[in-house]
């Protein structure tokens, strides 16, 4: 079993890195899992994690990567809604990695 | 050109996996920017019925799952009329208000016009 | 363009046939296999339904003998190798899992 240590906290992670409770998600979580991976986050990586966070909210599954880029240029506009701006703040996997940094099952149409 | 694929659903929301599994194949479908198609058939449409709650069962919220089709760019969505009528549906109150309503001579024509076609 | 509708399941207490004679198009056939071969049960509703509408219709041999369901005479009794052929002479086919 993976384990995340935020803090004084043990966080349990699936064996890709995911949260396996959902609800453990905090910012500051996120700012753990995103070190993980070498990513400090930017506020324009929060604003995506946001966005990810309402995609789950609203539709109770995690966007693949095309859906992803259709919900941001539509919450976002086409300046963020695009691959190149999602890829360049997400090692060029946006689906997968943002999911796992916004604490988000990971992606099932994402192959 | 990649070939269409039109997918028929016909369970019913809680049944059994049929619900779950025709709308994954859409929006796997969908994420791969296929030619998809949906039709719901028989009780196919109690799947958009309103107001279900998924919580009740702990299952997987097929309603709020189906909201995210248009975002996996599936945006052409079916319902046949007989089906919800005789099921007491209203079709102005489907949880899929982009879904339209087919008589069965506009579902024939629907099957001829895709390529591929599962019916689940 | 032609489809090949093919059902596998009990037309009593289920739907999939008679939903299937609704959204056959004309150029279509019905295959029926595994127990949807006891829509050919005489003195029956579908059997009734199938003789009036007078479509392209196929069942399979084995299953309806395992079933002691006689194929009557305005259906066509296939094999198997009779089953892929057809399935390769229209366009698509639609199984109703």
């Amino acid at each position: 079993m993976n384990v995340l240590t935020v803090g004084a906290r043990a966080i349990e992670l699936d064996k890709d890195g995911f949260l396996v409770e959902l609800s453990d998600w905090s910012t500051d979580v996120a700012s753990a899992l995103a070190a993980a991976e070498d990513i400090e986050l930017s506020p324009e990586h929060w604003e995506i994690l946001d966005l990810l966070r309402r995609f789950y909210a609203e539709f109770q599954l995690s966007p693949a990567t095309r859906p992803l880029i259709k919900y941001t240029a539509l919450k976002l506009g086409p300046d963020k809604g695009n691959s190149l701006h999602l890829n360049r703040l997400f090692k060029g996997t946006p689906a997968k990695l943002a999911a796992k940094l916004a604490g988000l099952p990971k992606p099932t149409n994402c192959l | 050109m990649a070939k269409s694929l039109l997918i028929i659903s016909r369970q019913s929301p809680w049944s059994g996996p049929g619900a779950r599994e025709a709308l994954d194949i859409v929006l796997a479908g969908g994420a791969f920017d296929l030619p998809i198609g949906l039709l719901f058939l028989d009780d196919g449409v109690f799947q958009l019925a309103a107001k279900q709650d998924a919580k009740a069962l702990q299952q997987k919220d097929l309603s709020a799952n189906l909201q995210a089709l248009p975002m996996f760019g599936v945006e052409e969505l079916f319902v046949c009329a007989e089906s919800v009528a005789q099921r007491g549906l209203d079709s102005n109150a489907l949880s899929l208000e982009d879904a339209r309503a087919l008589s069965a001579q506009e579902i024939t024509a629907l099957i001829d016009r895709y390529d591929q076609v599962i019916t689940l | 363009m032609s489809t090949l509708h093919v059902l596998s399941h009990s037309p009593f207490g289920d739907d999939r046939l008679t939903s299937c004679l609704r959204v056959i198009g004309a150029d279509d056939a019905l295959l029926l296999c595994g127990d949807a071969v006891y829509a050919l049960q005489p003195g029956t509703a579908p059997f009734t339904t199938l003789q009036a509408r007078g479509l392209k219709l196929y069942a399979l041999d084995e299953d309806a003998r395992a079933r002691a369901i006689a194929i009557a005479d305005w259906a066509e009794a296939v094999d198997y190798p009779a089953f892929v052929e057809l399935s390769v002479h229209h366009d698509k086919v639609n199984s109703w899992l």
